[in-house]
Formats: structure tokens, sequence, C-alpha cells
């Protein structure tokens, strides 16, 4: 027994609200989660992009006068081409070689209109492929244990028996996953936002893209919800971490080669035949070729979640304007949200219901 | 002063607890698992003390646990636990209540002192607070340097009592321990008995739902038997062990024929049980006293010569009985 063991003693204090319960079951699991070596390695990598797409901002703010380079043009080129896939990149892009031919004070204010359509590009490129990437691994990193080691190690019981409700539960739990989530996009974002409009040669920016940083902050939801919610349904369907890891990853992956398959499959059908070359001499056929001449069908979407995401915060950028295009995709991801959440909800009171 | 107008200086209902109002209070609670009646129009005012909540496997006590703490809804009835309605402040009722979990259970990935420090953050202490909170808990429970060792090491009896500190890190006027000896050696299950009626001592009951009726006769002043559902007796437990009609219990250190003769040649009945302990029928202290001579005389050395108690697994057992025969 310690020397200063003094028995039983009271305590008298006063308790937080209720309502900041939730940030303890948070607090807590970004704690737990942090002590991962993998997951900090993870989180440092996810702020390469961020670099790569600052550079984006400067070269475009700072070397407005000098457009007229080749190597500016060739930068341009590699750019385009590089973001040839997003919505509405090719008119950035052409707006950009315009601009390049114009005299020095109209290639300012043409590049000045286009400052908002080219910081959303530049944006919408980083949520979408290094963030997007980056996204899966970390929350196949962060989520599958958050509810799958409670219900290994019967952990419910301490949590309920507090005053705490389910709801509460899940949002601490959902918390820990949008903080690392947050850290990688919404984060990096704004602050590349901040860096553009310091880069900028006068604030008059914040007036022209005001709207951007609103756009990160819904677009960082989109990303954010629906992938929380689907994590935490299958941390809440196993006690074994790992199958809750299996399910996560085998999502994305099959979603993503279900939709490499059948995009491809669908623009070989569409493509018409030349008198059976196609198939009879198929490696002799200019890929290039190809691509310039047929169009890559985009109806497979649906069937991925990432492209879904991806579909959604280009409109969300403002760049995918064809609302119908998007409203699939959209209300997709909000009924599997609904969905997830049903099933969290379900299998996280169901300790307490028997 | 009731217990809601307590609740608003929490700290200060640990001092109340003596009060004459029952802390638990039910009326016709009726819980129904799909067609199945786990509690069976219970009606049950506990108050302050050491309270033992017995029954057989199966006899609705965890359920009768989580409906007092909130965490399933009856479907008839009413009830109040602290003065909270139970269909209506069920989160009062928990921030004012210790509950140590009889399962295995604990928070993975962190170490014991981290646990209840969590804990107690989860019951609204605040962060430094809740750390100098938990080392002392600890300490009171009797976790040294283990405390720094994560959880998921700790051995049965360690978790055993992790959990009892988590349960009152908030300093709870209620405490409600399910099997809190279970899987403790016998110098531990003392002392974790020692540090309940501590607790008591302090004016905090406890509710204690265990299988173990020594710890019962040890530790607590009430006793609530509950078979299939139903409640089958409330009582103190002086009440109870207190026999029919007085009698003296005798224990020897050896065999005891030779004083039984003895004691028979006096002309007194006397029964023996199978553990040796003769109980003489009577309440007269001259015969008692002559017992010390007669044992005396045919040298048979008394261990123990004590008023008769009622075993309390003799009236557990009966309860039982009735409340299985009642349902058939």
């Amino acid at each position: 027994m310690p020397i200063h063991d003094l028995g039983y003693r009271g305590w008298k204090g006063k308790l937080s609200p209720y309502a900041m319960r939730w940030w303890v079951i948070a607090t807590n699991g970004i704690k737990i989660a942090w002590r991962s070596f993998w997951l900090r390695r993870m989180l440092l990598l996810a702020w390469a992009p961020a670099l790569t797409m600052g550079l984006g901002f400067f070269l475009y703010e700072q070397y407005r006068d000098v457009f007229e380079d080749p190597q500016t043009a060739m930068l341009l080129d590699g750019f385009g081409r590089a973001v040839s896939i997003l919505p509405n990149a090719d008119s950035v892009v052409d707006g950009m070689q315009e601009a390049r031919r114009l005299p020095l004070l109209e290639r300012q204010a043409a590049l000045a209109d286009l400052r908002h359509d080219v910081w959303a590009l530049l944006l919408l490129t980083f949520f979408r492929y290094p963030q997007g990437v980056l996204m899966v691994l970390i929350v196949g990193l962060i989520a599958p244990p958050l509810i799958s080691s409670d219900l290994r190690t019967r952990a419910f019981l301490f949590y309920f028996s507090r005053p705490i409700t389910h709801g509460e539960y899940i949002l601490g739990k959902a918390a820990v996953v949008w903080c690392y989530l947050m850290m990688i996009t919404m984060v990096p974002s704004l602050v590349l936002y901040v860096f553009g409009v310091l880069l900028s040669p006068d604030l008059s920016v914040v007036y022209d893209t005001w709207d951007l940083p609103i756009r990160i902050i819904i677009a960082s939801a989109i990303l954010l919800i629906p992938t929380t919610a689907l994590a935490l349904m299958f941390s809440s369907l196993t006690s074994e971490s790992r199958f809750a890891g299996y399910a996560w990853f085998s999502v994305w992956a099959l979603g993503w080669v279900a939709y490499l398959i059948l995009t491809v499959a669908t623009t070989n059908i569409d493509r018409p035949m030349r008198s059976g070359r196609f198939a009879v001499e198929s490696h002799s056929i200019d890929i290039q070729e190809i691509v310039e001449e047929q169009p890559i069908v985009e109806g497979w979407t649906e069937v991925s979640l990432i492209h879904m995401l991806w579909k959604v915060e280009g409109y969300v950028f403002g760049l995918e304007e064809d609302v119908s295009d998007v409203l699939p995709s959209a209300v997709i991801l909000l009924l599997l949200t609904f969905f997830a959440i049903y099933v969290l909800q379900r299998r996280v009171s169901a300790p307490t219901r028997v | 002063m009731n217990y809601r107008e307590l609740a608003v200086c929490y700290n200060c209902l640990s001092d109340f607890t003596m009060a004459k109002n029952p802390l638990i209070h039910l009326e016709h609670l009726t819980k129904y698992y799909g067609a199945m009646r786990v509690l069976d129009d219970v009606s049950l005012e506990i108050g302050s003390g050491v309270t033992g909540l017995l029954g057989p496997n199966g006899a609705g006590k965890s359920t009768l646990i989580k409906v007092l703490l909130g965490l399933v809804r009856f479907s008839n009835g009413s009830g109040e636990v602290l003065g909270f309605s139970l269909r209506r402040e069920a989160r009062n009722i928990r921030a004012n209540v210790g509950y140590m979990v009889e399962d295995d259970s604990y928070l993975a990935g962190i170490s014991g002192v981290e646990m209840v420090r969590f804990v107690a953050r989860l019951s609204g202490l605040p962060s430094i607070e809740g750390l100098r909170r938990a080392h002392e808990i600890l300490d009171f429970c009797g976790i040294e340097q283990e405390r720094y060792r994560n959880v998921e090491t700790y051995s049965t009896g360690m978790r055993q009592k992790l959990k009892f500190a988590q349960a009152i890190v908030h300093d709870p006027p209620l405490l409600v321990l399910d099997e809190p000896t279970s899987g403790l050696d016998p110098e531990e299950r003392e002392r974790m008995l020692s540090r309940i009626r501590v607790l008591a001592n302090h004016g905090k009951a406890v509710l204690l739902s265990t299988h173990i009726l020594p710890d019962v006769q040890t530790v607590c002043d009430d006793v609530v038997i509950i078979v299939n559902g139903r409640i089958r007796l409330v009582e103190k437990l002086e009440v109870l062990s207190r026999p029919a009609s007085p009698a003296y219990q005798v224990r020897v250190i050896g065999q005891p024929d030779a004083l039984i003769s003895r004691i028979q040649q006096e002309n007194i009945e006397v029964t023996v049980a199978e553990s040796g302990v003769i109980t003489l029928p009577t309440s007269d202290e001259t015969v008692v006293k002559r017992v010390w001579k007669w044992a005396d005389e045919v040298e048979v050395g008394i261990r123990s010569l004590v008023p008769a108690k009622n075993s309390l697994e003799q009236i557990f057992l009966d309860a039982v009985r009735e409340g299985k025969s009642a349902n058939t």
C-alpha cells in the first residue's frame, strides 16, 4: 500500500456539461490512433501533394509576367495533360494558352478572370487524386479498430453506463476519423488557399475567390461523412478489426476495378470496329489515336465509391456543371450514408438491448 | 431536500444517502424480451447501506440492473433512482451511479490509469482533475505500479479491481456492483469486501449483485431475492438471520460426540448438523454456561458458542424453491 494512501476520499468539483462528453471519446481515440507509427508516416506523406499544389499556385501567381516563355508553355501543356481528365479542365487550360498570346495588360486581366477556375482546378486535383487515395489508406488504418475493439473487449458498458448516448458514442468515434481526414484534406486545402492569397498581387483576389474556402469545407464534408459512416459500420459489424479493414479496402478496390473494367469494356464496344482490324491487329493500334477518337464512356461512375465522390466534389468546386450527371452519385452516397448510420446505430445499441 | 435537489449539488449527494427517501423506488415494473417476461411486476424500495441482490442464473438480476441504469427500456410500470425518473431522466441517473460490470471488459490500447482517467472524464471530471482522481482511486483499490501497464496485460483479479476503480472514480452516491469478487483470490476478496464496507461507511448506497452468499453475509445490510423475474424477498439481513425460535450454536474442536452425549444426559434435545455444529434449542443463559462445564468434563474444546442464525443459503434456496413452485 502506498505510503501516502489515505483510504477513500470523496470528490467535489464542477462537472462538464453532457453535450461535450463525445469530445472525450474523440480525444481519447485521436490520442490512441496517433500512437501508430504508420499513421504518422502516412500523414507526413499526405502533406507532400499539398506542396506540389502549392507550387502550382506559386507558378500561376508569380510567373504571369513570363507566360510567353517557351518553358511556361511547356509547363502549361504538362499541366493540361495532367488534369485533362478533370471536368472543365480543357476550357481552363485553353483559356490559359490563349492568355499567353495576349499583350501583358490584357493577359493579366484574362488570367485574373481565370484565377477562380484555376484555383478550383488545382484544389480539385488535390482532393481527387492524392488525397482520395490517401484517405482510403488512412481511414483503413484508423477506423477498423474503433468500434470492433470495444466489441472484442466488451467495453460498451463502460461507455453506456455513463451519461453517454449511443449517438454521442458514434459521434465521438466518427470525430476521430474526421480529425485525421481533415488533417489531410480540409486543412492543407485551406492552407493552400491562404498561400494563394498571400502570393496574389492584391487582396482583391479574396473577392474573386471568397467561395473557395466554403467549397473546400463542403467538399471535405462530402468526403468525410459517407466514408466515416461506412468505415464505422464495417467496424461495428465484427469484433475482429482486421475483417473490418478487409471489408473497407475491398469496397474501394473492387469498386475501382469494376469501374475500370466496365468503362473499358463499354468504350471498346462503342468503338466502331474497323473491318475486324481491331480484333486481329490490336497490338498495332495507336492508343493515343483511340483516346482521341473515342472519348471514354463515363456511364459507370455509380459502381465505384471513389468515382462517385470525385464526381460530387467536381460539382462542389463548380467544375462539373451538369446536375443531372451528378445527381445519381449524390443520391447513392446519401443513401449509403443513411444506411451505414442506421446499421451503426443498431449495432452499437445491440449490446445494451438484451 | 430530496435527491433531485441534491443532484444539483451532485457532490453533496453522498452526504445525504442516509436520508429516509428510498434511493431506488420501483412500481410494478415489467420487462419483456419478445414474448418472454424477464421482469414481472417488480415493486421494490432500496434505501441506504449495502443491499445484496440475489437470484439464480436467469432470474433477471442483470436486466433489473440495466433497467435501473436506463440502459434498457421497460414495458410497464414506473420507477425512480435517486429521485430521477427511469423513463425520462436516465442520463441523470447514470451520472450519479457507479456501475461495475460483470463481464471481463476493458478499454483496449491504454494503461490502467489512462482508463480510469478516461472514465472519469466521461463522467464529467475535468482532464487534470480526472488524472489526479484516477491516481487517488487506484491507490484506494490497491493498484500500484501496475497502473502504468497496458490493461490488456492485466490478470483477471487486476481487471476486477480496475473495474471497481472506474465505478467509483466520480464519487457516485449509489454504486451498482455486479459480481465484484468473482475471479479474486480469498485475500483480495476480503480486501474488496472491506473496500465496499468503507464506501458504505462513507454514506454510499451499494447494490451488490452476487452469487457468493458469504459475501452478502459479510457486507450486506439488506437482501433482495429475485426469482424468475419476481421479487421473492426483501428484508434486512439481521431479521433474516434471526432464527424462528431462540437457540445457540456450539462448534467444537475435534469430535463433538462426547459433548452431545453429555448434554443429552441432562435431558436437553440437541440437533447436530453434518458440519458438526450442535444446536441447543434454548435461550436460557444458565444452560449455556453449563455447556462450558460439560465440555470441560468430557474434555472437548469449544471453538464457538453463539446465538444461532439462519443460514442465508437456506433462505435463498427456500425463496428459489417457492418462486419456482409459484410459477408451476
